[in-house]
């Protein structure tokens, strides 16, 4: 909403300066967005009379002018086509900061010629998008003059925020209310003469909407106006509108938008002339009927949607916008007005439908004041016959009978809302100067509403109204209660688990990234998603239209971009959901890693090693080992989802759930991502984490021995296929108390052996705990453990 | 003759030392030690011939015997020692490396600002009785809208730029959250009236609208909170809130404003602005300065959602607020763009990012010193 200094105090009278009135509006709830001082950014800009035209030498369209500010001349070269001798117009020196070109002039040659300023457009001044000629001023000017004075531009142009709820501020008169009631002066009365007309009106209105429908416009009235001359607005009119963005069009339009910025009200004028039969008729449209609105675009509209219409068709979009075949032209002589309550959630409706905005639209679905039709109908009458003459017609109008809505208020809920302690003398009078009615009785007001507050329901509304004006700083700053707590963590086990993964990762060498939880449909197609439930109907891009059901995509693509900057060795992690579907259970948290290219690189001390599935195996047990699970608690089966390499890549579990996924990425996916090296990745599945049982935080004992441990080393044949870890947990079977490490040293599958087969050196660490043991009883532990093998495995031993 | 014999074995003690204060090499010691010492040594041979004398001479004799050979054992020992540094420090001074050289190894990984700012509320938080939940990214209409008191005709519902997902058979369209707050609804349906005393929650989480620009992205993060109780007002929004900010940007003086505005869900609402001072390079100095920066909304709990959550309006209440964690995280890190938030760059990681062990906790602190 804007507005200027000058049309503010047309309904306030305050002795208050801007910066104070600009202080107060964001206390009242009124956001200043902007305020552009056009005088202050165009004080350099001074008024000259040009004494001396001559050809430019090297340009047939240029000139080289003398312009003369009263003291000084000055030479300019000039390309404009309106400049003449004895002119006057608006001359910047060098040095000034030209706003309309966002930079300083300097001072410069063109073709040769010497120019020490400028010569103006109103482009150049941001007045307008005029740019053909410089500005011409009244011949009467005075030189010399800063042009901010010349041609009263020292208006101040106001922009504030509207939040939702407040439409009443969607006319300076709203404002200017808001601003008296804090104390910033007065509100004006609106001095406008009632004027009941001459003569019946030409138009008439009659309401097709049955009983159930006659909501949907509650109030209307209309007026004729005849001989009217729709001429060009008195400049002081266009330049209030332009001042607020609105292009003036002419008188007739302008004064129906000048109202509507002034008090709030939209009004549509009709040629009368244009109107076919003398009714107009407020119905709902039908489906497939066609309007053509005022701003050139035809709509097919819907059933339901509130028009009015003559014999012809639909002439106006109720609330939202007129249509073309009966707008106002210059031409026009005859108007009728229009000014009505529509519904605002049909309107509301109606433009979403139609995809409408419009400033008229905008404060219909805000609420207006409801008395608003009948006032209007004079304040118009009166604007159009200043600036347009002709006779103004008696009013037409339809009303419903609506009942005051009251509320019963209880004043002690203003201190219990908000522990701010207000006297209930000042609360009325907040209230009563926002013009709410107060009839007190025992405990509770009753309070009714002024007619331009629809947004006040209930209580907790109207305490609003008393604190914001009384000034929120007013409210006291009271700390939360410890009292009914003792510290505790603000995670709980699940975020714990992130948390501790995050670290653990990032300790490892991953970097934490964030990507977008949508995905192109050929990626979720790839990655098992893709449902039609998780498609986006409006997406941002093709590239972002479905939910991702993995993060993997998006860090494949995350080490593609790196690679393109440069980049070679990479690995990220993302803490983030995945979609399976759109229920909230179906909402699923993972960890989710990549590493790409070489975990140890070549220099003068080591050789170059590439991150292979191993590295990320242990990545992910050393993961789900920091957020309490061990890692003798996972199962390995090789039943990893279709976008891991078949064979390099497995699944850990406990009993029957998914922990994790990992290996190396498919290759095919490898190559849709243009990468030359394979990248193995994880998916950690947290929320499947079975939270540990122990209740107690003190920790068993713990037993340690001092006795010195014994290793012994031992080589097995075994079948190729063999999962390698089978054996260590067949010797840590052998003894369990004192068998306490197994390390697999090395396997070969060269020409010492036959083939199919693999061999095994594995060291044993042996840890006594009670006494130091003998060679029997080492002897025998090495008996048993072969046996073991040979029985559980069918491996042999190889002689060292 | 007694001491004849002592001035003898005097002199032989004389010659021994001095032969092992001159001996140069550890052979040329093994040798004194062998020919005093030794089976056939100088001292041994007078210690063999002790029982030549009377018991007298035999004992005084033999105690200054015995007296001589711990000298010389002494004397061999401290040369031999004196060798072995000599050796070392002859042996050091071939050891020397290049110091210089350094090998590589990659850097360990940061965390993401993001992760690191919502750790940073949750410590300030937690310091004041709140706890975390969340909520599903992927709304109904109801939890998103309508619960909280914005019908579909709202105009405030425009300005929410929605994702909708495909229709379900019943011409239902599920919708990407566009803030936190519909975890307010669910949370407060969870309450269980008959042990209800007060909650505290925070409620970080993705947030989607369809808008990109320089300044918007169709996915941020949002951080929501709500206090409801018996007799929580708005001087504890106040005071709450205050705290949060103050702590936050490491200002104890932070100018901190609260101005009247509008959530369908709050009433009375207020947003709240801090103070700073704009620099003519555009960047922010938080906490001097005229300027007022607006950073976080807040409001009471509408009496109309806690109606629709079966919650007595007339017995609890309480306060909500709502932030973007992103502007969060630029203005206290100094991070001029939105867009590479989402976008990977390992620099802009490394850059803008935290160590792991830089864990933000009230004691430790809260600001990445070191990071």
């Amino acid at each position: 909403m804007k507005f200027t200094w000058k049309w503010l105090l047309d309904h306030l009278e305050t002795d208050r300066n801007i910066s104070e009135i600009l202080d107060t509006l964001p206390k009242l709830g009124l956001e200043v967005a902007s305020v552009i001082n056009l005088a202050e950014d165009l004080k350099s800009f001074i008024s000259v009379e040009i004494i001396d035209i001559k050809k430019h030498s090297n340009a047939d369209n240029l000139n080289v002018c003398k312009v003369f500010d009263g003291k000084n001349t000055f030479s300019v070269v000039c390309g404009a086509p309106n400049v003449k001798l004895g002119m006057k117009s608006v001359f910047a020196n060098v040095g000034t900061f030209i706003p309309g070109l966002n930079l300083k002039l300097k001072k410069g040659k063109i073709r040769g010629e010497e120019s020490f300023g400028m010569l103006c457009s109103e482009k150049e001044l941001t007045l307008s998008e005029k740019h053909e000629g410089i500005i011409e001023l009244e011949e009467t000017s005075e030189l010399g003059l800063s042009v901010s004075d010349i041609m009263a531009l020292n208006d101040p142009i106001i922009e504030i925020e509207i939040t939702p709820n407040r439409g009443d501020c969607l006319g300076v008169r709203g404002i200017a209310r808001d601003l008296a009631t804090a104390g910033m002066g007065t509100l004006k009365e609106l001095h406008v003469k009632l004027n009941d007309g001459e003569f019946d009106s030409i138009v008439n209105w009659q309401i097709d909407l049955d009983q159930d429908n006659k909501y949907l416009c509650p109030k209307i009235f209309g007026r004729s106006f005849t001989n009217l001359e729709n001429i060009e607005s008195p400049l002081w009119l266009k330049k209030r509108l332009l001042a607020v963005d609105q292009r003036p069009i002419s008188s007739i339009v302008d004064i129906t938008n000048y109202i509507m910025i002034d008090i709030g009200r939209p009004l549509h004028a009709y040629d009368i002339d244009k109107i076919k039969g003398n009714t107009l008729r407020i119905t709902k449209s039908k489906k497939g009927q066609n309007f053509f609105a005022l701003n050139g675009n035809k709509y097919t509209l819907d059933d339901d949607m509130l028009v009015i219409c003559d014999e012809q068709g639909v002439d106006d979009l109720a609330g939202i916008m007129g249509g073309e075949r009966t707008g106002v032209t210059k031409d026009t002589t005859k108007m009728f007005l229009e000014a009505a309550i529509f519904d605002p959630i049909s309107i509301a409706n109606t433009g979403r439908k139609l995809n409408l905005h419009s400033d008229a639209r905008y404060r219909f679905e805000r609420g207006l004041d409801y008395d608003s039709p009948e006032f209007v109908m004079h304040y118009a009458a009166e604007m159009v016959k200043k600036i347009c003459g002709g006779k103004v017609s008696k009013i037409v109008d339809f009303k419903l009978e609506l009942h005051n809505k009251i509320i019963k208020f209880n004043p002690d809920i203003i201190y219990q809302l908000t522990g701010v302690k207000i006297e209930n003398e000042l609360s009325k009078s907040i209230l009563e100067k926002l013009g709410f009615k107060i009839v007190p009785s025992e405990k509770f007001w009753h309070i009714t509403p002024p007619t331009w507050r629809s947004d006040i329901d209930g209580s907790a509304d109207i305490v609003e109204e008393i604190i914001r004006v009384n000034g929120y700083d007013q409210i006291p700053s009271t700390k939360l209660s410890r009292s009914n707590y003792i510290p505790k963590p603000a995670m709980s086990n699940k975020h714990r688990q992130a948390f501790f993964a995050s670290r653990t990762l990032a300790n490892r060498g991953y970097n934490e990234v964030v990507t977008f939880s949508f995905l192109n449909k050929a990626m979720t197609d790839q990655f098992n998603g893709g449902s039609f439930s998780l498609n986006l109907v409006n997406p941002i891009s093709t590239e972002l239209t479905d939910m991702r059901p993995s993060i993997l995509p998006n860090l494949l693509s995350a080490v593609r971009k790196n690679i393109n900057i440069g980049a070679q060795d990479l690995s990220f992690f993302e803490v983030g959901p995945i979609f399976k579907g759109d229920s909230p259970e179906e909402q699923i948290s993972t960890i989710t890693g990549i590493r790409y290219g070489e975990k140890i690189k070549k220099d003068w001390k080591n050789g170059v090693i590439l991150f292979d599935f191993y590295d990320v195996k242990l990545d992910v047990i050393k993961t789900l080992e920091a957020i309490g699970t061990p890692p003798n608690s996972l199962k390995i089966y090789e039943e990893a989802p279709c976008y891991f390499h078949p064979g390099r890549s497995a699944v850990f579990k406990i009993g029957k759930t998914l922990i994790a996924n990992f290996g190396e990425i498919h290759p095919e996916i490898i190559d849709y991502f243009g990468l030359n090296k394979s990248a193995i990745g994880f998916e950690i599945f947290y929320e499947n984490i079975p939270l540990p049982k122990r209740n107690k935080i003190s920790r068993p004992m713990l037993k340690i021995s001092n006795l010195q441990p014994v290793t012994r080393e031992f080589a097995f044949l075994f079948d190729q296929k063999l999962e390698s870890e089978k054996v260590c947990q067949v010797v840590k079977s052998v003894n369990k108390d004192l068998i306490t490490d197994v390390i697999i040293l090395d396997i070969y599958n060269g020409e010492k052996i036959p083939r199919d087969m693999k061999s095994l050196a594995i060291k044993v660490t042996i840890q006594p705990t009670q006494e130091t043991l003998t060679d029997a009883a080492l002897e025998e532990i090495s008996v048993n453990l072969i046996n073991a093998i040979e029985k559980k495995l069918s491996g042999t031993l190889r002689e060292m | 003759m007694v001491s004849e014999l002592k001035e003898d074995l005097q002199n032989l003690l004389n010659d021994i030392i001095s032969g092992i204060s001159n001996s140069e090499t550890p052979s040329e010691l093994e040798d004194i030690r062998i020919n005093s010492l030794g089976k056939n040594g100088s001292v041994t041979l007078y210690l063999k011939n002790l029982r030549n004398y009377d018991i007298k001479t035999k004992k005084e004799i033999g105690t200054y015997l015995n007296e001589i050979k711990k000298q010389i054992i002494k004397s061999i020992t401290d040369k031999k020692n004196l060798f072995k540094k000599k050796y070392l420090k002859e042996k050091l001074k071939t050891e020397k490396i290049d110091i210089s050289l350094t090998p590589y190894e990659s850097d360990i990984g940061t965390l993401h600002p993001l992760s690191r700012t919502i750790e940073e509320l949750c410590a300030i938080f937690a310091d004041m009785g709140f706890s975390i939940v969340e909520g599903p990214d992927i709304e109904s209409d109801y939890y998103n809208f309508t619960a909280l008191n914005i019908s579909e005709e709202h105009p405030a519902r425009q300005e929410h730029d929605t994702f909708y997902l495909q229709p379900d058979i019943d011409g239902q369209r599920k919708v990407l959250r566009t803030h936190t707050s519909p975890v307010q609804i669910r949370t407060m349906e969870k309450i269980d009236l008959k042990n209800f005393d007060e909650i505290r929650y925070i409620i970080p989480g993705r947030t989607y609208r369809s808008d990109h620009d320089a300044t918007h992205s169709p996915m941020f993060h949002q951080c929501e909170g709500l206090v409801l109780g018996k007799n929580i007002n708005m001087g504890h929004l106040k005071g709450c809130l205050i705290d949060f900010c103050r702590t936050y940007f490491n200002e104890s003086n932070l100018p901190v404003r609260f101005r009247p505005s509008y959530f369908p869900f709050t009433e009375p609402s207020a947003e709240v602005d801090i103070g700073c001072k704009k620099e003519s390079d555009g960047s922010l100095v938080i906490g001097e300065g005229e300027e007022w920066l607006e950073i976080l909304g807040s409001g009471m709990v509408h009496p109309k959602v806690l109606y629709g959550v079966g919650i007595d309006p007339t017995k609890y209440q309480g306060f909500a607020f709502g932030m973007g964690l992103e502007r969060l995280t630029m203005l206290k890190y100094g991070i001029p763009d939105l867009r590479p938030f989402y976008d990977c760059d390992l620099r802009w990681l490394k850059h803008y990012g935290f160590l792991p062990v830089d864990n933000p906790s009230l004691h430790s602190g809260l600001n990445g010193v070191f990071s």
